[in-house]
């Protein structure tokens, strides 16, 4: 129970991140802790007490494994968080190439 | 100071001596875990990424155009698209024997490296693509130029 809470701890500073701080790259990296909580929730979520990986190798006992449709979500859920945030990486980069900031206060003159 | 260590772009020469030293053994880890992908925890992605930041690590200590020499830009893009059309034709191939992703090759003794039929081939497919595409985001990030307008 108390990995539970410590998982919501962790998505709860990613979301003090993105909605506190005003760096733009300071909110990219609150968006990845909040995915990364999300992502270890659910991998504790598929652990049994003394299970052992998914993984069928000769003389191992399947009946005693850790669930494995979880670790395929959070592999999938993993590469796409990779392209997400290489995309917004990228726009936060156009962004400063035009403002020449990363404060999203400023970023509001909408210049041509 | 030699003359002949003129001032190159990239780390010092601690860092470059090491990574000399350690690039090559990234590069196999990453090779084990993708060629091992259907045996052990790993596979295409993982290992692709391993692969990926044996690059990354010798553009970081070398500089952009020694890593760029080595790897152009076609090379990378042409490789991106190679991996991904491996992965197509090994899907589009199972309709030789049945249906899509179907595994028409010999199984083969299991638990041994040449096993399983076409999922280490698909896994080599998503290697390729993965390594190359991990390195050209990166350097299309940092590749650009700034242009900050005052």
């Amino acid at each position: 129970m108390s990995s539970y809470i410590l998982c919501f701890v962790l998505f709860i500073i990613g979301l003090y991140g993105i909605l506190r701080k005003r760096n733009l790259i300071k909110i990219i990296i609150g968006t990845v802790i909040c995915e990364y909580a999300v992502n270890l929730f659910l991998i504790i979520f598929g652990y049994r007490m003394g299970g052992h990986a998914p993984i069928h190798s000769p003389g191992a006992d399947v009946a005693n494994m850790v669930d494995p449709l979880v670790q395929a979500l959070v592999l999938t859920a993993i590469v796409i968080s990779l392209a997400t945030t290489a995309l917004v990486v990228a726009v936060a980069i156009r962004i400063y190439e035009k403002y020449g900031t990363f404060d999203i206060t400023k970023i509001r003159k909408l210049r041509g | 100071m030699k003359k002949s260590y003129r001032q190159e772009a990239g780390m010092s020469l601690i860092v470059k001596v090491v990574t000399r030293l350690t690039v090559g053994l990234i590069l196999l880890y990453g090779i084990y875990i993708v060629t091992h992908g259907h045996l052990s925890p790993g596979g295409g992605f993982a290992g692709g990424v391993i692969i990926a930041l044996s690059f990354i690590h010798l553009m970081l200590a070398f500089g952009r155009e020694e890593a760029l020499r080595r790897l152009s830009k076609r090379f990378i893009s042409f490789f991106e698209g190679l991996g991904g059309l491996l992965f197509l034709i090994i899907a589009v191939l199972g309709y030789k024997a049945g249906y899509f992703f179907y595994d028409w090759l010999s199984k083969g003794k299991p638990f041994s490296l040449f096993s399983a039929g076409t999922i280490p081939l698909s896994y080599l497919a998503i290697g390729i693509k993965v390594t190359f595409g991990l390195f050209a985001i990166f350097l299309a990030l940092i590749a650009l130029k700034f242009k900050v307008k005052e």
